[in-house]
Parts: structure tokens; C-alpha cells; sequence
């Protein structure tokens, strides 16, 4: 009778507690050996699974572009991503795992959980896609960015650009990321906290190609990556605008 | 002796290069670095319930807050929320911000 009532009460207060800001829940990522990477299942399939409307997603948008910019440009120094262009699988995939607790982003998290629901997701992903990728993101600023950049190339070209494509384009239908466009910061934190196992979602055959990398070589393989552009998809540099 | 001038110069400049970041900038680096996407336009309208109304805070109280969750030695509540955008303010600009926060009606 007790232990009921005790149940009930913890029932009662956990949506709540849940309301206030909680910290983000943890799931099983890498780290355990249950993992199975993109697992058909959740708020990620319901959202793929919707038509996404890009005006209203251009309005609930407003929320993200305070970190993000309105362009999706977000920061050159790494600490938000360039969205803009991103492939909907994509976004609705990252989202869906940093609400699930898969991905741990504590900046990002209170962000994600007041996004309402599967269909908020599929507007948002589908407005993000819509746009057109910036083109004045931040790249390898070194004295040697040249020698950097061909060396990215080289070993890119080797096992990177099997899955990511030629442009960094990536791959809708896999889930696999657009990269032409993203700033150098972001893409050598990404790459580096794949490398060392810290981004709980990331895709098991992707660390095993990854691991052996020296962050020297991280480095030339952003510096390259950063480099990219996708035809087509970027923006035109406005007329008369001096860099 | 010779030195004298440019030191002093360089002392003037830097004082008005902070007076400058301070008294004009507290407004534009609030929406810079992202102060604004939890804690409201005006400092009043938080994206949680449990984060903190900020507008009218005491400067001081508002400085030390920022630094103690910057340098981590504040890690409790949702300082880890906070953290992750410190990294791009430096400490001459949480002054300004601070400056800029605390004269926000509340």
C-alpha cells in the first residue's frame, strides 16, 4: 500500500520535475555494447516520416537563429555549426539524439527539448535544408593553410570522400552530413571528439576509419574540408559586400 | 625617456579602446553571443522556467556569475548550459555585458 503510494507520487512528479530544466537524459551510445548506430526508432521516424511545411518551419525557426543566425550560418569560432543546407535526415536525426539524450550538447539540450513535437521537427529540418549554404565561414587561418589544405586533400580524398562525396555533400539517404560550408573549428571538434569516442552517436565504422588519425592529421583534414564547395548550393556573394 | 610618449599613448588607447567596448557595445554583444536566445530580448523572458530573469541585476553580481561559470568553478544549476557559450566571451566583454544587463528595466 505504501510502496503504491510512494510510486504514485513519483509518477505525479516526474513530468514536473521533467518541466523545470532537468538535465538532459542519458542513453546508451558508443560507449556500451548494446549500440546499434541510427536505430529505426522513436521521434526520428515519426518526424522522417512527415512532410515538412518550410514556412512553418521558417517560424520556428526564429528560436534557433539566435545562435545559429538567421542565415543557419552559425559561428566561425566553432561553437555553433553552420546549418544551412544540412540534409532534413540530418538535422531530424542530430535533434532527435540530442532529445533522446544520444548526443550530449547541455547548450544546446534546453533548446531541443521545447521544440514541441515530430512535426516541429520535420518543418524545421525542412526550412533548414531550404537554404542556401554561406559562403564567408571560418576555414584554416595558419601561414601554411595551403600546404594544409593539400595535405586534407590527400587524405580526404583516401577515406573520407567514399561517404561524405567529392563536395562534401554527404549522403540524405545514409544520414551522412553535408560538411562543404562548415566552419574549421567545428569540424576539427566534431571529427576530434568522434575520434576519442565523446560524441555518443556517432557511427561505429566511421570511428574505426577515424581513430588511428594524429591530430596534425585532423587538422590538415579540416583545413581541406573547410575548403569545399558545394555547386549549387551556395550562396552568391552579395554584390558590392568587401570581405 | 624617449619611450614615454608611446607608452603613454598606448596606456591612453587601451583605456579608451575598454571605455569604448563598455559603453557602446554591452547591447550589441548581449545579442552577439547568444545571451539573448535563453535569457529573452530583454532580459526578462527566460526559455526555461528555471533559468534567471537578468535585467536589472546587480553589475557585480552579473560579472561574477558569468566569470564563476566561465572558469567552472560555478558548475551547479545549468551552469553547464552556460558554459559551452562563455569560451567566445572574453573578460573585458562580460564587463560590458554586465554593464549593459544590469541598467535593463526589470
Amino acid at each position: 500500500m505504501n510502496k503504491r503510494l510512494v510510486a504514485a507520487l513519483v509518477l505525479a512528479l516526474v513530468p514536473a520535475v521533467a518541466f523545470a530544466g532537468a538535465p538532459a537524459p542519458k542513453k546508451e551510445g558508443i560507449e556500451g555494447k548494446g549500440y546499434v548506430w541510427n536505430a529505426q526508432e522513436g521521434e526520428k521516424i515519426e518526424a522522417l516520416h512527415k512532410k515538412g511545411d518550410v514556412k512553418a518551419g521558417q517560424e520556428a525557426y526564429e528560436i534557433c537563429g539566435a545562435c545559429h543566425l538567421p542565415s543557419g550560418a552559425g559561428r566561425p569560432d566553432g561553437t555553433f555549426p553552420q546549418l544551412a543546407g544540412q540534409h532534413t535526415t540530418v538535422v531530424i536525426k542530430q535533434m532527435a539524439d540530442i532529445r533522446a539524450g544520444l548526443r550530449d550538447n547541455p547548450t544546446m539540450y534546453p533548446f531541443a527539448q521545447t521544440l514541441t513535437d515530430a512535426q516541429e521537427l520535420a518543418d524545421v529540418a525542412a526550412y533548414i535544408e531550404k537554404l542556401c549554404i554561406p559562403v564567408d565561414h571560418g576555414k584554416y587561418e595558419g601561414a601554411d593553410a595551403a600546404m594544409q589544405v593539400a595535405k586534407g586533400k590527400d587524405l580526404y580524398e583516401k577515406q573520407c570522400l567514399e561517404c561524405h562525396g567529392k563536395n562534401g555533400e554527404g549522403n540524405k539517404e545514409k544520414f551522412y552530413p553535408v560538411i562543404a560550408g562548415q566552419h574549421y573549428k567545428y569540424l576539427l571538434r566534431q571529427m576530434t571528439e568522434i575520434r576519442d569516442g565523446h560524441r555518443r552517436n556517432a557511427n561505429p565504422d566511421m570511428v574505426k576509419i577515424i581513430k588511428p588519425y594524429t591530430n596534425d592529421q585532423l587538422i590538415a583534414i579540416s583545413a581541406y574540408q573547410s575548403s569545399m564547395s558545394m555547386p549549387g548550393a551556395m550562396c552568391k556573394a552579395k554584390p558590392g559586400k568587401k570581405k | 625617456m624617449k619611450l614615454l610618449p608611446i607608452v603613454l599613448a598606448a596606456a591612453m588607447s587601451a583605456a579608451m579602446l575598454s571605455g569604448h567596448v563598455q559603453a557602446a557595445d554591452g547591447k550589441k554583444l548581449y545579442a552577439e553571443k547568444t545571451c539573448s536566445a535563453c535569457h529573452g530580448a530583454t532580459g526578462n523572458k527566460t526559455l526555461m522556467p528555471d533559468y534567471p530573469k537578468i535585467a536589472g541585476q546587480n553589475v557585480k553580481y552579473i560579472e561574477k556569475q558569468m566569470l564563476d561559470i566561465k572558469s567552472g568553478a560555478r558548475a551547479n544549476g545549468n551552469s553547464a548550459a552556460m558554459k559551452g557559450v562563455m569560451v567566445i566571451v572574453s573578460d573585458e566583454e562580460i564587463k560590458a555585458i554586465a554593464e549593459y544587463v544590469s541598467k535593463l528595466k526589470p
